[in-house]
């Protein structure tokens, strides 16, 4: 099986949108919704791409079929670049790779009956004959479980999910080889959810499809998908066999993703592993791991071992003071509202600055490490002053981990199980290393 | 859940695309008849134009109650053009998709206000095309002026009674309904068309096109079009002609943002990107699904946007601006508002029908926002 050329195979794929400015589009900016990924989907086989909201799933899943223009990057169709395709190649391949889309009720024409919505794949790619359109369409209808008979009936008459299986469908029409689907059941009832993966199943089977699907929730990926990429800001930071990543997640984000699965069990108690702090924004990329902003595993530094949470909670600190993004205001304000016998900010000694900025983070009053809690009092000093520049000077020669330093390699932990993370690096259990993609 | 398919099922999996990739050419029924129907009115105009000489009939023929005359002025020829379009692009629509129609019809039939004013305006619609047909323009008649309505001390001859130099008032009010739908449906159409084709370059376009188009449309609207007018009628004299030029060229700027702004909302819905998918082209896209789903705010605009036209050109025949051979409801009335006390029906039997006409096309655009406006729909 994996001696064929897959089906697709999408190469250090990049979406970068311009953030311009000005009457002359004067590119100042760019948002990397997509920087660098490589998926790839055989025939009959269902791939997962899963993450959180505005890591780029839903940009990968139209940049792969052309529907934008990539950045950067290869997207092979049976092992021929699309990137490079012409008009004319374009639409067949277009007729090819169908997809399906999140929102049921937005993706058909109000104006349209369902059957002229499915038979639109038909006639745009020249089908003329109208009473031939008509028999495919009423196939399809009673493939997915509707009625041919209601192919007259206009999108408003239908639930959610009888749309989102006409949307499947209208995919299904030109008989593509590549399903794209962008969260295909997240706009619908968990009852309806199952039935319409199973449906995709079945068309699975029946005509040997290969299915990109994109989703935030893994439940979906674990029952539909074959392999799951996990994507995190642009870049998939784990990806493997679904079985693999599931019982053996290797990347932190992963493991964060997966104890985020509800157990329906009140009485088992798990080590639920909570993110801090937002997604960063995917104009300005944090450097080295683009995780390590919100890594619960954060390494630290040589020489230290702080209880890991306390790191967690001192390195939300340092990111605040590098960005120059901590808020000393509300800080001292918060004193001024929490404490008795402060009227005015300009009296809010340093102690009690303190106090509150170490409550507002987390830290403990204080650090078992001497050099530590020196350099965490040095820093809290010129926040105080509001020199957050030296803070940030003082903070970085003391404080500093590899996860920010460098870029993670990808690493193959067995064969077709990659991860990207520092924490992999540091074990000797990697077979094989392939160089990191950098820009 | 997938069916077994029966043998004489077409199989999906066997049809060959190769021989659809070929190029071409594929017009629809009401394509060609539209195009052929609009092509007819206009070299009947080209004929009327080149070989009837002026005052002459193009038809005439003897019905056995009435004379039947037709001596079509370049406002007539209009007015032929715009009841073609609409035939072919309002009513063929309505009655191919029945069953939309249907859906439609059931909401906007809540709406009693609006049933009553869709059978005022279907009468004043049929008296207003094929009462003038019938009846010809008014004559004055020396002997009979100032009689009173039936049931007013008149007699049935003259059911509205008639005016000071004799004209009877039920064929004036005829005309006037003639140049009431013939300003509101010409100009309306005409104004919409540019609206459209300007909002959607606008909108599809985007960039420096839409910035240019987009200043002009707030230049349009704040242009003083009344002066305009007062200044033509002044240069050419009054004339509906060119009374319905100005008015279907200043006041569509409204309408042009609104469509603008209905279409660059439209073409982020994923039906779109699904037809992108599918591997549609720009121009079938507008056509197909672009055009189709803005038609509602357009129908509701246009249904608007007539009352406002019938209504300045009443304006403007009352204050004398109008075209002094045509009885239009504006002029009647100002001829009438001197004489109320001795003839009160001359000015307000017209008055009334403007007042319940521009009502009722009021009405009309309300519910059919409420019926059709997308915003509301699930």
């Amino acid at each position: 099986m994996s001696a064929e050329t897959p089906l697709l195979e999408v190469r250090n794929l990049k979406k970068h949108y311009p953030i311009t400015k000005g009457i002359l589009k004067r590119e100042i900016g760019r948002v990397r919704a997509v920087d660098g990924i490589d998926v790839s989907v055989r025939r009959g086989e269902t791939v997962g791409i899963v993450g959180e909201s505005g890591c780029g799933k839903s940009t990968a899943a139209t940049t792969i079929l052309q529907l934008e223009k990539a950045t950067d990057g290869q997207v092979l169709f049976d092992g021929e670049d699309v990137t490079t395709f012409s008009k004319r190649e374009l639409k067949r391949f277009r007729r090819r790779a169908q997809m399906i889309f999140q929102d049921p009720d937005s993706s058909f024409d109000p104006r349209m009956s369902i059957g002229e919505s499915v038979a639109e794949p038909l006639y745009v790619n020249g089908m003329n004959d109208r009473a031939r359109r008509r028999e495919i369409v009423g196939t399809l209808l009673e493939k997915v479980g509707l009625q041919a008979s209601d192919a007259d009936r206009y999108p408003h008459e239908f639930s959610g999910g009888q749309k989102q299986r006409i949307g499947l469908a209208r995919a299904l029409s030109v008989n593509p080889d590549l399903l794209v689907a962008d969260e295909p059941v997240s706009a619908l009832d968990v009852s309806i959810q199952a039935e319409i993966l199973s449906i995709m199943q079945d068309l699975q089977d029946e005509f040997g499809l290969g299915i990109l699907i994109i989703s935030h929730n893994l439940g979906v990926i674990r029952e539909i998908c074959d392999r799951v990429g996990v994507m995190y800001l642009g870049q998939i930071v784990e990806e493997g066999p679904t079985d693999e990543i599931f019982t053996n997640p290797q990347h932190p984000y992963t493991r964060a993703l997966i104890s985020s699965i509800p157990v329906p069990d009140p009485h088992r108690s798990r080590d639920e592993v909570t993110l801090s702090g937002d997604v960063p924004s995917p104009a300005n990329p944090p450097v080295g791991c683009r995780f390590h902003t919100r890594c619960p595993e954060i390494i630290q530094p040589d020489g230290y071992s702080f209880e890991q949470a306390t790191w967690r909670h001192l390195m939300d600190y340092i990111y605040r003071v590098h960005d120059q993004n901590i808020d000393v205001e509300s800080i001292f304000e918060g004193v001024v509202t929490e404490q008795e016998g402060y009227d005015d900010i300009e009296e809010v000694p340093l102690e009690a600055f303190e106090t509150r900025l170490r409550e507002e983070f987390e830290i403990p009053p204080s650090l078992a490490d001497g050099t530590a809690e020196q350099t965490l009092t040095d820093s809290i000093e010129l926040v105080f002053a509001h020199d957050l520049e030296e803070a940030s000077a003082v903070l970085s020669a003391e404080f500093e981990t590899v996860c920010r330093q460098e870029k993670p390699a990808e690493i193959h932990i067995e064969e077709n199980h990659r991860a990207s993370c520092h924490l992999i690096e540091q074990d000797t259990t990697a077979v094989v290393e392939s160089p990191a993609t950098d820009d | 859940m997938a069916t077994d398919t029966s043998p004489d099922r077409i199989e999906i999996g066997q049809i060959d695309w190769e021989e659809y990739e070929t190029g071409r050419f594929n017009f629809d029924r009401k394509t060609v008849g539209s195009t052929l129907s609009l092509l007819a009115v206009g070299l009947l105009w080209l004929y009327d134009f080149l070989f009837v000489a002026e005052r002459h009939p193009v038809l005439e023929q003897d019905l056995i109650l009435f004379e039947l005359s037709l001596t079509p002025n370049n406002v007539d020829w209009l007015f032929g053009l715009t009841l073609v379009a609409l035939f072919w692009y309002v009513v063929v629509p309505l009655y191919q998709n029945k069953r939309m129609t249907m859906y439609y019809w059931s909401k906007f039939k809540q709406n009693t206000a609006a049933i009553w004013s869709l059978g005022f305006l279907a009468i004043i619609f049929v008296m207003g095309t094929v009462g003038p047909l019938i009846i010809g323009h008014p004559e004055p008649n020396w002997g009979n002026p100032n009689a009173p309505p039936v049931f007013f001390g008149g007699e049935w001859a003259h059911p509205f009674g008639t005016h000071r130099t004799g004209e009877d008032i039920l064929e004036v009010t005829i005309t006037g309904a003639q140049v009431s739908l013939q300003v509101g449906l010409i100009a309306t159409l005409f104004s919409i068309i540019l609206a459209s084709v300007v909002g959607a370059t606008a909108a599809f376009s985007g960039g420096w096109i839409d910035e240019v188009l987009m200043r002009f449309v707030d230049l349009l609207m704040t242009f003083p079009t009344f002066f305009l007018i007062v200044l033509l009628v002044y240069i050419y004299g009054g004339s509906l002609f060119l009374l319905i030029v100005i008015l279907a060229f200043t006041g569509w700027g409204g309408t042009a943002r609104l469509v603008r702004s209905e279409a660059l909302q439209r073409s982020e819905e994923s039906y779109i990107q699904a037809a992108e998918a599918a591997g549609a082209g720009k121009a079938y896209i507008i056509r197909r699904h672009i055009l189709p789903n803005v038609s509602n705010t357009i129908i509701t605009a246009a249904t608007l946007i007539i009352p406002v036209m019938i209504l300045t050109e009443a304006v403007l025949a009352f204050l004398g601006f109008g075209d002094p051979n045509i009885w239009s409801w504006g002029r009647i009335i100002s001829d009438g508002r001197n004489h109320l006390a001795t003839a009160w029906w001359v000015a307000t039997i017209p008055g009334i029908f403007l007042f319940f006409t521009v009502l009722s096309f009021n009405f009309l655009g309300d519910a059919l926002r409420d019926a059709l406006d997308p915003r509301h729909e699930t």
